[in-house]
């Protein structure tokens, strides 16, 4: 249990070092649709918290950090439930 | 790799209807994975799963800068694969892709279905790549290269499909957008199959009790 919490806790360090260290350049797809030109018309959901950023938050570092860990951790609860969903009603089978 | 809702054109048929197709393929692929997962996964794999989901949605918040201006960032797929088995794995990334649609605005909704294929299913299925390469086993000396092979493929097929997903908001079509798409992608999918031989070769050198995809399913999987 301890080891899960360590790999948690190591998790939220890997963010809180990395995002400063992240590239802001636009991403493959982005750079193919600037590139010719392709305007993205407005979508009709904008998150929320869109762009990674908590809107309330004035701190660049902060607001992206804090989104990271919040988006982890739903992550890992949804996919603890997708786990014990998918688990209990086959006991026999493979460990 | 995220396909934004911006670059499908709601106005237009063959947009449409591509993002509608896909959203069937999706759920159809993911039916199976679920049906597949209830028959095969014990409730060890709970905690490896989210643990392994949630890592990757971090990882994908990293970006990395290759050239040109361009960056790009770990999809996880192959890594999911290999630690999962291809079923979970196809689960779990489609947990990552929702919560970044839904909170982030990380790819679209109604391009959902094309970014559910082109990460989660591609990559839950370079798994039988490298059940192939090494004949299922980890402990195959071609273990870690077929590790390396697939994260890079898995991220060239994401590209291509992607690439023809969205040809028809780019006035070139097809002819502009898999040469570009492929180009970055090649280079992108380095980073990938880097970051991926070496997180399965250090959890295999630490943890080797819970490389379970690859043993997990060494009889039970069959396409």
């Amino acid at each position: 249990m301890n080891k899960r919490l360590a790999v948690i806790a190591a998790i939220m360090v890997f963010l809180a070092v990395f995002i400063p260290l992240a590239s802001s350049s636009p991403d493959g797809l982005e750079r193919v649709a600037e590139t010719f030109g392709v305007e993205e018309h407005a979508p009709f959901w904008n998150g929320i918290m869109s762009d990674y950023a908590i809107a309330a938050i004035g701190n660049p570092y902060v607001s992206t950090l804090l989104a990271g860990v919040f988006g982890t951790f739903m992550v890992l609860l949804a996919a603890f439930l997708l786990g014990k969903a998918i688990a209990p009603k086959n006991p026999e089978a493979l460990e | 790799m995220h396909i934004p809702d911006g670059l499908i054109a709601t106005n237009e048929p063959t947009s449409l209807t591509i993002a509608v197709g896909m959203w069937i393929v999706s759920i159809a692929f993911l039916a199976w994975s679920w049906k597949k997962a209830k028959t095969t996964y014990s409730r060890s794999i709970t905690a490896l799963l989210a643990i392994s989901s949630a890592f990757v949605f971090a990882a994908q918040m990293i970006n990395f800068p290759i050239a040109f201006g361009t960056s790009g960032h770990l999809v996880g797929g192959t890594f999911l694969a290999v630690l999962l088995g291809p079923y979970a794995a196809m689960l779990s990334m489609t947990i990552v892709l929702l919560m970044q649609a839904f909170f982030f605005a990380d790819g679209g909704i109604l391009a959902f279905g094309m970014n559910a294929f082109n990460m989660a299913v591609i990559g839950g299925l370079s798994f039988f790549l490298i059940k192939l390469l090494t004949r299922g086993s980890a402990g195959s000396r071609r273990f870690i290269p077929s590790v390396f092979a697939a994260s890079w493929l898995s991220v060239m097929v994401g590209a291509l499909l992607a690439a023809l997903e969205i040809s028809p908001a780019f006035a070139g079509g097809i002819m502009v957008t898999v040469p570009s798409m492929l180009f970055y992608h090649a280079i992108i999918g380095l980073g990938e199959g880097a970051i991926t031989a070496v997180l399965i070769s250090s959890i295999q050198r630490m943890q080797p009790a819970i490389m379970g995809g690859l043993t997990l399913l060494k009889e039970k999987t069959k396409l």
